[in-house]
């Protein structure tokens, strides 16, 4: 199926219908009817986008939908491909399948997630995979490539599931982090792993530790070898080949946690 | 039949069922891949005395391995899947794990698998940590040199052991020629490994023995120096030498493949004649019938 804005929608407009699970079980005159949110107010799917059959079953979703929030939520199955860019709570609660945004997306992406994929070419925005406030645990599974920049709050208590992005993070990167892996490539804001109990945040540019951290060692983890090999062939994210096989400071922290949790910096 | 001017036996090699799991070894080079695949591959020429059969598969170039380093594939068979686990638990665990720079992961991406590393992950003693990258689990124990990785789970699938061809020959010299031969390209076939040394094995066997707590004994009809003193003897009178090459594989076309171009290889000057072990249906439920696979 294949899904058009041709409205841009005044207010933002809220469309949890929009996945793979719902809207490929019906006809393009079902899918018109769909309900979603624009505001406060009903109105139908139809009314901002025009539904055609696609060739396959990845839901395709195209336009400018920087307004449009809860794309993709509660997915638990399939593909979807989004040209152009998002809006906030992409992939709400997502369990499973695939989502491929070829534009920017914007704040709070994927809080709750539980598992599934979800790979963003352009930047996103604060508090990706995020708790949220009050919540104890953030995301809890699944996998977030952005090969941008995003901003700040990146996976904060986020437990179980592992980031990467290609461009620069903002501040409190893991702050909170339960478990899980953070792999950034480029240069980081401040208080990163604050308060993590563990978990992993892999950094390719010198960040500015936390005075709770304690330094164990250089070394190169093999386990790098690994991450940076899926990385490379499945995202155009640039690895510099002397990553593969560089050193690596680790420090051990958050002091004022657990003390379980790792960040590792590219050394040499 | 012939191949040359060695005659070749309308028999069949009598196999049977196994569990493999292909383990891939990698370290930060091939003297420290190697020393790991060999001491892992010790001791496990037979399921008879050695509780598993194992062996190097390939040697593999960094651009084949998960880690981009270099490394080597091992196959390992025992008789069911429970103790593949075991084995794999102490073997990985006792000559990979204690190796320094390796890491080790599962070569077979099957459905059935056994639980390997998240079983040794114990040893980190609430250090280690696990981490997941798409569906596989990898394990990360801090060892000391950094961190041992082993994958979590390998793959397991029920393979074929105890494929075999015994070649016969006028003197032991020319026979050792054509086992090396046979040898050497067999080794060039995937997914299949001899077990014994060298590849070679020149105490065949039988099932069975007159001693009632025996399983195996000599396969007595191949042994020249007795030839004279029993009545089924199975040496022919130009035949002074005979050796087995035993092969077992993930699969019946592995070990197809292997004797065919091991039987190839071996039929040359001296080799009188290349038959197999046939033990009437008492071994196995595979048989390889030597005449389909020239």
């Amino acid at each position: 199926m294949k899904l058009k804005l041709y409205t841009q929608p005044e207010v933002p407009l809220e469309a949890e219908c929009i996945t793979p699970g719902v809207i490929n079980k019906l006809k393009p005159k079902e899918v018109e009817k769909l309900k979603i949110y624009h505001g406060n107010r009903e109105r139908d799917l139809g009314d901002f986008f025009k539904v055609t059959n696609g060739k396959s079953d990845i839901l395709e979703v195209e336009g400018d939908m920087h307004k449009i929030k809860y794309l993709g939520a509660n997915m638990s199955c399939g593909e979807m491909q989004i040209e152009g860019d998002v809006g906030a709570h992409l992939g709400s609660a997502i369990s499973g399948g695939f989502i491929k945004i070829n534009g920017n997306a914007a704040d709070w992406i994927a809080p709750e997630m539980t598992g599934g994929r979800i790979h963003i070419t352009g930047n996103g925005g604060h508090c990706i995979a995020s708790a949220y406030r009050g919540a104890s645990k953030g995301v809890t599974g699944g996998e977030i490539i952005i090969e941008g920049n995003v901003k700040n709050e990146l996976g904060h208590a986020m437990a179980g599931s592992t980031m990467v992005v290609g461009g620069k993070c903002g501040d409190f990167t893991g702050v909170n982090m339960i478990s899980g892996t953070i792999l950034t490539f480029g240069e980081m804001g401040i208080r990163t792993g604050a308060g993590m109990k563990r978990g992993s945040i892999i950094c390719m540019n010198n960040i500015e530790v936390l005075p709770t951290f304690s330094y164990d060692c250089m070394y190169t983890p093999i386990y790098l070898k690994l991450l940076f090999k899926y990385i490379k062939g499945n995202t155009k994210i640039k690895i510099d080949e002397k990553f593969f096989s560089g050193s690596f400071h680790r420090w051990s922290g958050d002091a004022i946690e657990m003390n379980r949790g790792e960040l590792l910096v590219y050394a040499a | 039949m012939k191949i040359n001017n060695t005659q070749i036996v309308d028999t069949y090699a009598e196999a049977f069922s196994m569990w493999s799991a292909k383990v891939i070894i990698t370290a930060e080079n091939d003297y420290w891949a190697e020393g790991a695949a060999r001491a892992m591959t010790g001791m496990a020429t037979s399921v008879i005395g050695c509780k598993c059969e194992a062996g190097i598969d390939m040697k593999l170039t960094p651009e084949e391995t998960p880690d981009g380093r270099p490394g080597y594939s091992i196959l390992l068979f025992t008789m069911d899947q429970k103790s593949l686990a075991k084995r794999l638990i102490e073997r990985i665990g006792q000559c990979v794990m204690t190796c320094p720079t390796t890491a080790c992961f599962s070569g077979y991406d099957t459905k059935e698998t056994v639980n390997v590393g998240g079983a040794l992950r114990y040893f980190g003693d609430g250090y280690q940590i696990g981490k997941k990258i798409q569906d596989k689990r990898y394990w990360r124990i801090p060892v000391f040199d950094g961190e041992f990785i082993i994958q979590e789970n390998f793959g397991v699938k029920e393979s074929v052991g105890g494929g075999n061809f015994y070649i016969l020959g006028d003197n032991v010299k020319n026979c050792l020629d054509a086992c090396y031969d046979a040898v050497k390209v067999m080794k060039r076939v995937e997914n299949v490994i001899m077990p014994f040394p060298k590849g070679v094995v020149r105490s065949g066997s039988k099932v069975g023995s007159k001693y009632k707590d025996l399983v195996a004994s000599t396969n007595h009809i191949y042994c020249p120096t007795i030839k004279g003193v029993i009545k089924d003897s199975a040496v022919p009178d130009n035949v002074h030498t005979c050796y087995e090459i035993v092969v077992d594989g993930a699969d019946e076309s592995a070990v197809s493949e292997a004797m065919k171009v091991g039987m190839h290889a071996a039929a040359k000057d001296g080799v009188v004649q290349i038959t197999a072990g046939n033990f009437g249906g008492k071994l196995g439920k595979y048989k390889f019938f030597l005449k389909d696979l020239i």
